[in-house]
């Protein structure tokens, strides 16, 4: 029996734990660690069942479909990639599963090879942003700011769903007198709120005639690669009118370490890398512990773009959706890495683990260098110094500054064809709890249910133009047009909010 | 040299021979030096204690290296790990030697009631327990009393009192307050602890402890069972352990902290339980309003001693994530079919991401029934559970 010290890598705080292996180091079951200042023990449904997450199949080394031995998956990568040009290739790596010491490596890497389109997922947030805001976006704050708020606006968030290690400082909040304010599409069904700013879809604009609200309150929202720019620019614009602060919440663990290492790379927008395959443009990618085909809504339409590539490389611990990878190469999983990664608390985490294998594969064809180095130089351009790391510190702060964001336009849904006259709203983003305890079914009011005749055992089919989704359904209390979705669904969001679908009853 | 008579008196006091586990080990290091003795005496295949790894953490370890038992030895009050689904899933292949305090022990007994795991295979070095502590609360604890949390290099708690002894660039500070208190002020002892009234672990086959004992090197050990005779002889006849017969005072005084633990923890209960001014429609509100906010994560499940269910269960399987019951189906089977065996060790509180106070739901409703089935779980391997849903089975196999 082996315990090891771990974090949990599901959303961006972090959580510690212990993973226990069975003494014929095979056998994992999750362990609570009480003394994770994140967490204090607590985990959410996906770190109960982590270990279930490490059982997937793993990944093999292999050039054309063949498996070969490490060595040679590097050598055959570092040889393709020399010949391709700088702005025929791109570098994506979503930071759910890569330490501080990866990005330093992943981004030399890229620079290595002269090329510029490196994206960890956030890229296409950077022109929303004013330069004095983007602290807003790069670091979260500390959960002892939530414990001791009293006033929280929960911004088109359920942090039951989202980020429940978050509701408890909610709740916590409440304990100490807060008061919790929730602007959304549907209340929660939780309570949560002591006030609700119910938004109809098509006038989410109107919730500036209510910004007093947002006076002395910390904002509580959410930033995925999916958000809608205009929403963000909408929170950027109610912190920056109004004494308030902006708390964002990511679904990746080291989105933190990912926004301030790569902060002076050359970076590109992911969507923009994905059409610039689709169009021939960009002709190689590397992808670090990524399975966007799985990762990704339209996951089959990724791996289609993708297969239109000349050259495929893939580095991750596990087999993904992909099976038109030219190169494979195999790391290490999660909890195995020596590195530290940054938590939305701008906690430094050391993962618990000793291997170097995922560092050295991306340096065998890069530059060559030791773990210590590129450990160093991750410590020094986080700002850490010299200090020893320690999870029970703040050691990336941030400090709140006044800055000024144009009053923001939201454009109306596109859509409005016959027949569509629900709107689709995703409870959760795509990127979370990827392939565990998958959802098999959609939230719909009761008027929507007797409106489209359904019993109890019925199924909603819900479609947007060519794409369709047969499901079950569940009664909540929700404005009669709004169909609620924590399952992933073929069905693309038009702006990352919500999208007009026709709803009816599958026969 | 002493040696255990033919006929055993119940009451010894207890310590090591061994210098370095003496010193190391709490009172003496009788356990430690009784795990390893068992070890070397093959009465066990390993064992299973928790290892250190600061004031404020600790890890399970299965081992059969009598080193690291001895490096696991020492008092670690801030670790409220439940030990027994870890004896289920090893006793089956080996046997176990460990240290357990009462709910531990209480756990263990409930499993092998429903088959998970064989007694035979276990042995139980029972710790006598005035609380264990959220690791974060000591570190609480120790900003309150002045000092630097990470500068902490041990911690006792004795005669109603938290010690903690801090090491600051090699100077060391002791300091101290009342656990009561303590607790008046928000800070101390998990709520389970609190209000826990099982105090010496009279289910295990031996229970070991400084009550009664003039001597803080020395462990007042209450011999319990046959096995627990077997270890503690073999201890002594081995040469590890030195023993005397405990003095009658000795024997009274611990008795009389026993009760007078048992007392507190009962006033505590009644201070806790934030229902009992309530009206039946106002318990209901309050239950509700409480499970609301469950996430389901099975967190809970997954750790409760005395659950033996596995994935199939009732709870998860009667449970619709569809349903929009005021309280749903995973935690009503729960709450039910934790009736008769809830052993109100908190473990599953620990972890509930949302802070349900499980404790204090679980109690009500199953403290009730406990007393009017005249029945308390995990107290006795003999004592089949009233409510035991597979009666046939029981009969057919045990009597």
């Amino acid at each position: 029996m082996k315990t090891n010290s771990s974090i949990c890598h599901g959303c961006s705080i972090g959580c510690g734990l212990y993973l226990v292996e069975s003494e014929e180091g095979e056998k994992r079951k999750v362990l609570h660690r009480t003394t994770s200042p994140m967490n204090e023990g607590k985990l959410c449904r996906f770190g109960t069942d982590l270990h279930t997450y490490y059982e997937r199949e793993t990944m093999i080394n292999s050039v054309d479909g063949k498996e070969v031995k490490q060595d040679e998956a590097i050598k055959a990568a570092k040889e393709s990639l020399k010949g391709m040009k700088p702005e025929e290739l791109a570098f994506i790596a979503l930071p759910g599963t890569i330490t501080n010491e990866e990005i330093v490596s992943f981004l030399s890497l890229a620079a290595e090879f002269g090329c510029e389109n490196v994206s960890f997922g956030f890229e296409r947030f950077f022109g929303v942003v004013p330069e004095e805001a983007a602290y807003i976006i790069e670091k979260g704050l500390p959960f002892s700011e939530v414990d001791g708020a009293s006033k929280i606006i929960l911004f088109f968030l359920d942090p039951f769903v989202h980020y429940p290690l978050l509701a408890r400082r909610i709740l916590k909040a409440k304990k100490n007198g807060a008061k919790v304010i929730e602007v959304s599409f549907a209340k929660n069904e939780r309570g949560i709120a002591d006030e609700t700013v119910l938004v109809v879809p098509t006038e989410v604009e109107r919730i500036k005639e209510k910004k007093e609200l947002f006076e002395d309150s910390l904002i509580i929202g959410e930033l995925t690669p999916y958000t809608n720019p205009q929403l963000l620019s909408f929170m950027l614009w109610l912190n920056a009118s109004t004494a308030s602060r902006l708390f964002l919440l990511k679904p990746f663990l080291n989105s933190t370490g990912a926004f301030l290492l790569g902060k002076d790379s050359g970076r590109k927008d992911l969507f923009e890398i994905l059409e610039g395959v689709e169009k021939g443009e960009i002709k190689a990618l590397y992808l670090l512990e990524t399975d966007l085909a799985g990762a990704m809504l339209g996951g089959e339409g990724v791996a289609e773009t993708t297969s239109k590539l000349d050259l495929l490389i893939e580095q991750n611990a596990f087999r993904t959706h992909f099976d038109t990878a030219g190169i494979t190469i195999c790391s290490e999983p999660f909890f195995m890495k020596k590195g530290t990664v940054v938590n939305v608390e701008g906690r430094v985490l050391e993962i618990g683990g000793e291997s170097e294998k995922g560092l050295q594969i991306m340096e065998s064809i890069g530059k060559g260098r030791k773990y210590e180095e590129v450990h160093e130089e991750a410590k020094k351009r986080l700002g850490l110094g010299d200090s020893e790391i320690n999870e029970f510190e703040i050691a990336v702060k941030r400090e709140e500054r006044k800055f000024e964001v144009a009053e923001p336009k939201i454009e109306k849904e596109e859509g409005g064809g016959a027949g569509e006259e629900y709107f689709l709203w995703y409870k959760t983003n795509p990127f979370f709890w990827n392939g565990i305890r998958a959802k098999n079914f959609v939230e719909i009011s009761p008027v929507a249910m007797k409106e489209l005749g359904l019993f109890r055992g019925d199924e909603v089919e819900i479609a947007q133009g060519e794409q369709k989704e047969r499901i079950g359904f569940k009664i909540s209390d929700l404005p009669q047009n709004l169909v609620l979705s924590e399952a992933k669904l073929a069905i693309k969001p038009l702006q990352g909010l919500l999208t007009r679908v026709e709803t009816r009853r599958a026969e | 040299m002493e040696e255990v008579k033919a006929k055993m008196s119940r009451y010894y006091l207890a310590w090591a021979k061994d210098d370095a586990i003496r010193k190391k080990g709490a009172n003496g290091g009788f356990v430690t030096a009784t795990l390893v003795s068992a070890l070397e005496a093959d009465f066990i295949d390993v064992a299973l204690v928790v290892k250190k790894k600061s004031v404020y953490e600790g890890i399970p370890v299965l081992t059969n290296d009598p080193e690291e038992i001895k490096e696991s030895s020492g008092s670690l009050h801030c670790v409220p790990l439940n030990l027994t689904k870890y004896v289920v899933e090893y006793a089956a292949k080996k046997r176990i030697g460990l240290p357990t305090k009462p709910c531990d022990a209480r756990g263990i007994i409930e499993q092998a009631k429903r088959r998970q795991a064989s007694l035979e295979n276990v042995y139980m070095i029972g710790l006598n327990c005035g609380a264990t502590l959220h690791p974060l609360r000591m570190r609480e604890i120790a900003a309150y009393y002045g000092l630097d949390p990470d500068s902490v290099v041990r911690e006792e708690i004795k005669e109603g009192k938290i010690f903690l002894v801090s090491d600051e660039e090699g100077k060391e500070k002791e300091k101290w307050m009342k656990i009561d208190e303590l607790e008046e002020k928000g800070y101390g002892r998990r709520d389970a602890c609190k209000s826990c009234v099982t105090k010496i672990p009279t289910m295990a086959d031996l229970a070991c402890g400084n009550w009664g004992s003039n001597d803080e090197k020395k462990t007042f050990v209450d011999v319990l069972t046959d096995k627990g005779e077997t270890l503690f002889k073999n201890a002594v006849d081995s040469g590890y352990v030195a023993i005397e017969e405990a003095p009658g005072k000795g024997i009274e005084t611990r008795q009389r902290i026993d009760a007078g633990m048992q007392k507190r923890a009962a006033s505590w209960k009644e201070k806790m339980d934030a229902l009992k001014a309530l009206s039946r429609s106002e318990r209901f509100e309050f239950y509700v309003d409480a499970l609301k906010n469950c996430i389901h994560c099975g967190a809970c499940k997954e750790v409760c001693p005395v659950c033996a269910c596995e994935e199939d269960a009732k709870c998860t399987g009667l449970y619709d994530e569809r349903d929009s019951y005021a309280i749903s189906m995973y935690n009503l089977v729960r709450i039910f079919h934790l009736m008769d065996s809830c052993i109100h060790c908190g473990q599953c509180e620990d972890v509930c991401p949302v802070d349900i106070p499980l404790t204090l739901i679980q109690r009500r409703f199953s403290e009730r029934m406990q007393r009017h089935l005249g029945y308390t779980p995990g107290m006795d391997v003999t004592k089949k559970p009233p409510l035991y849903e597979t009666e046939l089975r029981w009969s057919a196999e045990a009597e």
